[in-house]
């Protein structure tokens, strides 16, 4: 798709737009993989019909407001860049224009409260922490609120555990074999606590050494996807500060959006000071799964107990890991490598749940109707467990799956490897 | 929910025209009145994109209809005949001669969301509304035991309306024929809001839509015919040091009796295009490949068929490859399918030809477009169901760096090519706007007045798609530009 976006006045971001935009041939192989349009068939709320919207904004020919509320439906889930042949870049376009649009948006005091809020509060376990309890005792309430008070809420569990802070240094358990940063992750250390316990636990017991560096923060992919891009900047240099990549053999998440986000610092720094640190700091992240996958497939992962009876894992593939990473097989074969474990494919496995990071606040409808979808397909394999590598993802199935009245456990997929080394599954 | 219709944000710094989001047309207010909101667009960045299909960009359209039933297309038109806009139809848009594409203000009527699909296994038949996506009738028939065979490489996107409009191919089309094959009825409402249901008895008049671009009715549903899928299916991929051999091999194996089920070429643009996006393993430095299924019901046969095919490839000097498991066969078809879209890797536009020519000429006919490629210096790739004649002949262009004027003369030799070896200018993706100047020379004049007589008597106002297919009556010299 030829452009006429004048890349000079708008700097490094302007550039990685414009490339996107050239390398779109409107071919419309990504329609069907849009979450959006599957849900309301209109070309302006599909990735062929945003990248022509973006378009027509940047060369103005097209107000800002007029193309605004259909990229807002955008979930960021990336379905469309695995399903297009040509390889577009579309995240790295829409993360871009968000950033550079957001000054230009023109929001009600409401909305624009409401948008500090949630930046505030998600990067900051403590603070989310106390938010959550509030939240949850105010749940009985919830009828009374306005939906995007509502919203939130219908996410929270009825149970909000306690905080559990994590050793700096957990030590390697027998032969040490391997040293790695993680990142903690903010929102999830409050609500699933045990994500990162057992995540320790399972790189312990395989000989891996792990530091939580201190000065980390929020790895800013919230920020920066939802266009507040400064406060991205910011929480970007904040980590590549906390985490010097010589020191590790890998920098490691258990949270598929902010292994993402990190793996990104190179785009959002790209033109930047410090652009090389990125580089390197990025080439060391991995998702938890793709360091235990890699130990598994050099047969030096400890073997996990026989369950004790056949279990069917429903596996979802979170968007930031399937999509924005390129992670499929390596959860997989992890579960599968517990002896009793078959592991059922979702139908419409590459549509997204709706969670994708701020969207259920954002846009709690269409949110919810992809939830309602997503609970639907994963119960149609009549799971024993539902395993995912994210909290967004793992919130929002949750949610859905209770209220379709089913009490299948919901598990990270390190949860899941970790019961089984227990015995416990 | 209702999608929202109009901007909830205020005004915005950016420049340029700005929209208020009431309907700034009579047309769109009146569609608006009669279907509702939520079935009309009429802000301008609702409109804007339903102006292009794969191909080209053409003219916004003053309001676009999303039907949900025949009685709301039976509504659009009218009020569009009443307002004197023309109407055209458009499915997913993924056409590639710039059908869906309103080259005037217009109604576009986009089908996406009829959507309703039954299957009839007993009779071996399922009832589609046009938006249903093509690979969608496989999937809901495959439980029953039943496929349905038209599968172009954009099956997964485009629509049954748009593959009846193109009368869409796909590789399965050599041994299974084309959409117009399995089509047994269907329903379309004419210019005049209309509705009729044809079926193929007396005059075909359903053969006459089928192709017809959406030039002379639009069509709402169809029967479609299925058929249980084969039991065995081999694939071999083969590949050949010259172009032209490519072609030699394909009439030798056909000569000796062998009928496969797909046969599919790509020269070295194209699999060099394809590798960089998948890196599956094809033959970076072969001149071309050729991709073959042979498939059927007994096995024997179905190997046989591949060993004649395998023997003519040698024969042509090719080296071949079979694959030894589904996984492999289907990625070797996956790397077909991926040949469109992986070009726009090169450049950014394309002007993309459907020319079939007699088998017996391919060898001549992909050697002189290579030569007439690489004397004019533009990047020209080549593929296509070459079993069938059918050749994709692509010229990738960037306009900032290439003259559409050079990129539009190559079209024309490549289009004179075929026609001066006995083929046609379109197998499968219809003439649309890309290649209308293109067709004087195709069609005899005595010819093309009949075709405007069809399309009068259905059409007398030049509503449906008008700039389409036929070249105006009175101009006589092809003129057009990409
Ligand atoms: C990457 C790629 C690969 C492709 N491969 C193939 C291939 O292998 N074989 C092949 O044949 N084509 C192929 N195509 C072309 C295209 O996909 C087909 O022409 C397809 O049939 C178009 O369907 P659509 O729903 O996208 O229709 P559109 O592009 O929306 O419309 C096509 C035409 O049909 C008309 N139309 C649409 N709906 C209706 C209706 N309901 N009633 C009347 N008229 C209507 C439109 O006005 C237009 O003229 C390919 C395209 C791409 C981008
Ligand atoms: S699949 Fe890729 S090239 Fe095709 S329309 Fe979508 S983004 Fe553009
Ligand atoms: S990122 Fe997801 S929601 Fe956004 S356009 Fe792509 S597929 Fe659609």
């Amino acid at each position: 798709m030829n452009n006429e976006i004048p890349v000079q006045s708008l700097g490094p971001q302007g550039e990685v737009m414009a490339h996107a935009v050239d390398a779109c041939v409107h071919c419309g192989f990504c329609l069907p993989a849009c979450p959006t349009y599957a849900i309301l068939g209109d070309e302006m709320d599909s990735p062929r019909g945003r990248i022509v919207l973006m378009k027509e904004v940047l060369e103005g020919e097209l107000p800002l407001a007029d193309a605004a509320p259909h990229l807002d439906r955008c979930l960021g889930c990336q379905a469309c860049v695995s399903a297009c042949p040509s390889g577009v870049p579309y995240g790295e376009l829409i993360t871009s224009f968000r950033g550079w649009s957001e000054p230009l948006r023109e929001r009600s005091p409401f909305d624009r409260a409401k948008r500090a809020a949630i930046l505030k509060i998600l990067p900051a376990p403590r603070v989310f922490s106390v938010a959550a309890r509030v939240g949850q005792y105010a749940k009985p309430l919830a009828p009374l609120l306005p939906a995007a008070l509502r919203a939130p809420m219908d996410l929270l569990p009825e149970h909000v555990p306690a905080m559990q802070p994590n050793a700096r240094v957990t030590p390697a358990r027998g032969r040490k074999r391997g040293r790695v940063a993680f990142l903690a992750g903010c929102a999830q250390q409050a609500l699933a606590p045990n994500f990162n316990a057992a995540t320790l636990r399972v790189l312990a017991r395989n000989g891996i050494e792990v530091v939580i560096p201190e000065g980390q923060g929020c790895c800013g992919a919230a920020a920066l996807h939802t266009g507040a891009r400064d406060e991205a900047l910011r929480l970007v240099r904040q980590n590549l500060r906390a985490f010097d990549p010589d020191e590790y053999d890998a920098i490691l998440s258990n949270a598929a959006g902010c292994g993402a986000g990190l793996k990104e610092y190179p785009v959002v720094v790209h033109g930047l000071e410090g652009e090389e640190r990125a580089r390197a700091f990025a080439a060391k992240v991995q998702d938890i799964s793709e360091y235990l996958g890699k130990l598994l497939r050099e047969g030096d992962l400890e073997r996990p107990m026989p369950t004790s009876r056949p279990l069917t894992v429903a596996y979802h593939d979170a968007c930031h890991l399937a999509h924005a990473q390129k992670i499929r097989l390596a959860p997989r074969e992890l579960l599968r490598a517990i002896p009793g474990v078959t592991v059922a494919e979702v139908p419409e496995g590459d549509l997204c749940c709706g969670s994708a990071g701020t969207y259920n606040l954002e846009q709690p409808e269409l949110a919810n109707q992809l939830g309602v979808r997503k609970a639907g397909n994963i119960l149609s394999t009549t799971p024993d467990l539902i395993a995912s590598g994210n909290i967004g993802c793992h919130t929002q199935i949750q949610s859905h799956v209770r209220r379709q009245g089913s009490r299948v456990p919901v598990l990270h997929t390190v949860e899941v490897l970790d019961l089984a080394y227990r015995g416990e599954l | 929910m209702t999608p929202e219709k109009v901007a909830s944000t205020p005004g915005s710094p950016a420049r340029g025209p700005r929209s208020n989001g009431v309907p700034d047309s009579p047309l769109a207010a009146e569609l608006t009145r009669t279907l509702g909101p939520k079935k009309v667009l009429s802000a301008r960045s609702e409109r804007l994109n339903y102006r292009y299909d794969a191909i080209q960009f053409g003219e916004t359209p003053l309001a676009v209809v999303l039907p949900e039933s025949t009685a709301d297309v039976v509504t659009a038109v009218r009020a569009a005949r009443a307002a004197g806009v023309p109407v055209v139809g458009r499915g997913a848009a993924s056409g590639l001669s710039g059908g869906a594409a309103p080259l005037r203000e217009s109604l576009v009527i986009s089908f996406t969301r009829m959507t309703r699909l039954e299957v009839f296994p007993e009779r071996r038949e399922a009832r589609a509304q046009s938006g249903v996506v093509t690979l969608s009738v496989t999937e809901k028939a495959r439980p029953h035991g039943l496929i349905y065979p038209p599968d172009p490489a954009s099956f997964r996107t485009s629509t049954i309306g748009g593959n009846l409009g193109e009368n869409a191919g796909g590789p399965m089309c050599f041994k299974y024929g084309v959409t117009g094959d399995y089509v047994k009825g269907l329903e379309f409402v004419d210019e005049g809001g209309e509705v009729h249901e044809l079926t193929r008895d007396a005059y075909d008049l359903a053969g006459l839509l089928i192709g017809s671009e959406g030039t002379l009715g639009l069509i709402t549903e169809a029967t479609l015919r299925l058929t249980p899928p084969p039991r065995y299916t081999r694939t071999l991929m083969a590949s050949f040091p010259e172009v032209g051999e490519a072609a030699e091999a394909v009439s030798a194996a056909i000569a000796a009796g062998a009928v496969p089920s797909k046969l599919e070429f790509m020269d070295r643009a194209c699999t060099n295009a394809v590798e960089d996006f998948l890196a599956i393993g094809l033959p970076r430095e072969a001149g071309a490949v050729l991709l073959v299924d042979t498939d059927g019901d007994d096995l024997e046969t179905v190997e046989e068929e591949r060993a004649l095919v395998e023997a003519a490839c040698l024969r042509a000097g090719g080296t071949v490859r079979r694959a030894a498991t589904d996984a492999e066969s289907a990625a070797l078809w996956q790397a077909r399918r991926s040949v469109s879209p992986a070009l726009g890797r090169i450049r950014p536009q394309r002007m993309n030809e459907d020319i079939v020519v007699p088998r017996s000429a391919l060898p001549d006919v992909v050697r002189e477009i290579r030569a007439l490629g690489d004397a004019s210096g533009l990047p020209l790739v080549q593929f296509g169901h070459i079993g069938d004649g059918n050749l994709h002949p692509n010229i990738l262009f960037d306009p900032r760096r290439e003259s559409p004027a050079a990129v539009h003369d190559l079209a024309h030799e490549i289009a004179l090519v075929a026609i001066r070896h006995g083929g046609v200018l379109s197998g499968e993706h219809g003439i649309g706007t890309m290649k209308r100047p293109f067709m004087r020379e195709a069609v005899d004049p005595v010819t093309l007045g009949a075709l405007w007589s069809v399309k009068h008597a259905l059409d007398p106002r030049e509503l449906l798609n008008p700039g389409k297919i036929l070249p105006d009556e009175h101009e006589d010299a092809p003129h057009a530009h990409p």
